[in-house]
């Protein structure tokens, strides 16, 4: 007994004690922000200001306890004077964490949102700019943002234009809008001595092939047909927010109205599955479990974004030593045309808050992002950590552990602000495969990818229909249900036609409607192979 | 004349103060009294204040199209448009009777505690009934998002124990969480495993009170175990289990939103969405604030009229009722 009344003294002391502790810490560094207030006034001052960030699921970023205190955060500030602090947003929750943000009135000083006014941020976004809470930047662009004009493609600045014809934000941007890609299991391939596919019927043959030698998984199935959707690309029926056509008259309608060659699509998608071609679990698999099977070698064909080949093959290699991923195009159908949804011209944006002291300095900052200074950095890292100079010539360490590529890619995609996110050059010219990788990009993806008429902001008549809404990369839950039951044999594929009256009857009628005006008004953007 | 007027006037409005300042003190008297029981319930008053009552304003946004920058009070007044659009949309129909019927199925299986106590209670090696107890108590603690990954492995069609079983009976493999058919008794089911076990707490916990003379009694007249469960044990037990019932009725359509968001696919959904996943998927997902409120709202006047009509039969049946 006294034993354990002594334990709990001890522990009691040793509690409070650290109690006491954090306190004076707090303390201490409150005391050191003042001294640096101070002398921020007094000398060279480094720019402080608050950024919202969402962690785009990054490990690197989603794991660090403190980003404020991360190297190359550290590193980043004194290249350019300033004293960040950035806010992140979990990835998963961002559209729900805007809200709140904006809802408690803790605006940061500069807020990234998603490409222009319209998806993920919502009509909250909207609704901030019309209350006047950002800065217009036209004119402090013109004047303190040479490179952000020099490099910035045009299209990519109109997207930042809001109704009132005001620039509101500075755009990261893809000169390729085509960064989905296909990939396949090379080493397989050349062990089926068979051609790299080019329509769905030599593809679905490779797939055969595959299932004969064994591969778990001929084509890799994730839920929503997420990153599996390529047969839909194929017939050009993607059921997305950004793919709408115009019907006979002239008038938009989404492509899964186009029921001939939707049925065609869900056939494939049939045909794969009863003959064990794609998971029979294919609805349910989430993108953990799919980037498993794919890197444990269960899956030989895939789609993914051409982006991550590298770091996906090397993960691969390290369970099975022979594996080889290759970028290929895509199946093509009956029009000799395949590829995936194109992206917007715009991945990120920035804008200002009108309440920020110093706008002009948060734009030479974002201006900086598109130097050469920026370029360097963000490419090569910190000497004497990420590369060393010999004779004037510099020596990267490509990075080899899992903990190593994260870093790499946090620099290069999440930290580098502004800059043309298709690929990181300097990276992909010093090494074999990525000279190959560029390749991919210039030859194959530069070809292929679906156009289609996008409505940004987005349509609003559906809001309270959430089962009816058209995800920038998912389908309607309502057409998902219908497909997932087709595609199992439970309703028969030729009731396409009464699946999309249902759409319409239950709601769609309205979001028709509304298209036609936006269209007639031109409020609606168009993604198209460049 | 006028000066008797007055002084009339002032003698009146001093017995009047008078009589005030009597009132004033008794009640101050009173008041001194209980002063620590006053002082007590101040916490209590306080948190309803803040807690329940002050929100309880928001509600109006129900009545306004809701603009987050300009704030409640700036808002335009819309009148019972969002009510509108509530009825008009075919879906909150479904959503409502989802929730229906998943209330329900929960109130068929709130005896299930009370029979596993029971169960528990015959029971009479020690021990064997401690360990029993830990184990169905365990779920308890553990939260939607691990119950539904394991529940989710265990009826997989490829991987899952269930499956196996059921192609071993000779059977084709059922995919049930892609299948509205089964969501359902899925979400029943899962809550009946995962509460079961600390519902027991309460019953036995009363069974534990019982007069051990009154089994005395009843062995010596002849009873046999399950006549003394009938006429000594559910007797006893009886009056606990209409008050848990009663205060059940009163959460009715609280159900938890995380419990069947866990669960939810776009394969089940149809059968599976209740007004509390609807909610967030169109209130948070798509920032309808406004109209989002008005579904809240209506949800508390059908749990408000369950919960009468609960309360009415429950006092005409067994006597028992909340007020």
């Amino acid at each position: 007994m006294i034993e354990v009344k002594r334990l709990v003294k001890i522990f009691a002391v040793a509690l409070f004690s650290l109690i006491l502790l954090v306190g004076c810490q707090s303390e201490k560094t409150s005391e050191k922000a003042d001294k640096t207030k101070e002398t921020e006034e007094k000398s060279s001052e480094p720019l402080k200001f608050s950024i919202s960030m969402r962690t785009l699921a990054f490990t690197h970023v989603e794991n660090s306890p403190n980003i404020n205190e991360d190297e190359y955060v550290k590193v980043l500030e004194k290249l350019t004077n300033t004293d960040l602090d950035i806010r992140l947003m979990p990835h998963n929750e961002y559209s729900t964490k805007m809200d709140l943000m904006f809802a408690s009135g803790d605006i940061p000083d500069v807020v990234q949102t998603s490409a222009g006014y319209g998806e993920g941020s919502g009509q909250t976004l909207q609704q901030a700019v019309e209350a006047g809470v950002f800065l217009p930047l036209d004119d402090l662009i013109e004047k303190h943002g040479p490179n952000l004009k020099k490099y910035i493609p045009k299209a990519a600045w109109e997207k930042q234009r809001y109704k009132d014809g005001k620039i509101y934000s500075i755009p990261e941007f893809l000169s390729n809008p085509s960064r989905r890609a296909t990939y396949i299991r090379k080493d397989l391939l050349d062990k089926a001595g068979l051609e790299v596919p080019k329509t769905v019927e030599d593809t679905l043959n490779v797939l055969r092939k595959f299932k004969e030698m064994g591969v778990a998984q001929p084509f890799g199935g994730r839920a929503d047909f997420k990153y599996a959707d390529t047969f839909f690309g194929a017939y050009d029926v993607f059921p997305y927010s950004s793919m709408w056509e115009l019907d006979k008259d002239g008038k938009p309608v989404p492509k899964f109205f186009d029921s001939k060659n939707m049925e065609a699509a869900l056939k494939t998608y049939k045909t794969m599955y009863d003959e064990g071609l794609l998971h029979k679990e294919f609805l349910t698999i989430d993108s953990k479990q799919y980037k498993n099977e794919a890197i444990t070698g269960n899956i030989g064909m895939w789609s993914m974004n051409a982006n991550e080949l590298l770091q996906w093959e090397q993960q691969l290699k390290e369970n099975v030593p022979e594996a080889e991923i290759a970028v290929v195009p895509s199946p093509v159908g009956p029009d000799g045309k395949g590829g995936y949804y194109l992206y917007g011209d715009v991945t990120r944006a920035y804008a200002i808050n009108k309440e920020t002291e110093n706008p002009e300095r948060i734009i030479k900052f974002f201006d900086w992002m598109l130097s050469e200074e920026a370029a360097k950095y963000f490419t090569f890292g910190i000497e004497g950590r990420d590369y060393s100079m010999e004779n004037g010539k510099m020596n990267y360490k490509t990075p080899q552990s899992v903990d190593e590529v994260n870093i790499e890619r946090y620099r290069t995609a999440f930290l580098w602000m502004v800059q043309d996110t298709t690929y990181i050059k300097g990276l992909l010219e010093m090494t074999p495969e990525g000279q190959e990788l560029i390749e991919v990009y210039d030859t194959i993806l530069a070809k292929e990818g679906r156009d289609g008429i996008n409505f940004d902001p987005p349509l609003t008549a559906l809001d309270t229909l959430p089962d009816l809404q058209l995800g920038s990369d998912t389908p309607p839950k309502l057409l998902m249900g219908h497909m997932a039951k087709m595609i199992t044999g439970a309703e028969p594929i030729s009731d396409w036609p009464k699946v999309v009256e249902e759409w319409k009857e239950r709601g769609g009628n309205k979001i028709l409607e509304e298209a036609a005006d936006r269209y007639k008004k031109k409020e609606f953007t168009e993604s198209r192979r460049k | 004349m006028k000066s008797t007027v007055v002084q009339q006037n002032l003698s009146t409005e001093q017995n009047i103060t008078i009589k005030e300042k009597s009132r004033i003190r008794q009640t101050l008297s009173i008041l001194n009294k209980y002063k620590t029981l006053y002082f007590i319930s101040i916490p209590g008053i306080l948190y309803f204040l803040i807690f329940k009552y002050v929100p309880l304003m928001g509600s109006v946004i129900a009545f306004k199209d809701y603009n987050i920058f300009a704030g409640i009070w700036d808002s335009a007044w819309v009148g019972l448009k969002h009510f509108q659009t509530l009825f008009e949309n075919p879906d909150s129909i479904r959503v409502l009777k989802n929730t229906l019927l998943l209330s329900f199925y929960d109130i068929l299986i709130f005896p299930a505690p009370l029979i596993l106590a029971l169960l528990l209670n015959e029971l009479r090696l020690v021990l064997y009934k401690r360990f029993i107890q830990t184990i169905v108590y365990m779920p308890h603690f553990l939260s939607w998002v691990i119950i539904s990954g394991l529940f989710i492995g265990i009826l997989s069609p490829t991987t899952g124990i269930v499956n196996k079983f059921i192609e071993w009976l000779g059977h084709e493999s059922i995919y049930f969480m892609g299948s509205e058919d089964f969501i359902r008794p899925i979400l029943v089911l899962t809550y009946l495993w995962q509460s079961v076990g600390w519902g027991t707490i309460i019953y036995l916990a009363a069974l534990a009170g019982v007069n051990p003379e009154l089994y005395e009694a009843a062995k010596v007249d002849g009873a046999n175990r399950l006549q003394q469960i009938l006429n000594v044990t559910l007797p006893a037990i009886l009056p606990t289990f209409s008050i848990l019932f009663l205060l059940h009725i009163g959460h009715f359509l609280d159900f938890g939103f995380e419990r069947v968001y866990v669960f939810l696919n776009p394969l089940n959904q149809a059968n599976g969405d209740i007004l509390d996943t609807y909610i967030y998927e169109v209130g948070l997902r798509n920032a309808q604030y406004s109209f989002t409120t008005a579904i809240g709202l209506f949800k508390s006047v059908v749990g408000l009229v369950l919960l009468v009509l609960a309360n009415f039969v429950s006092k005409r049946v067994s006597g028992n009722s909340l007020y």
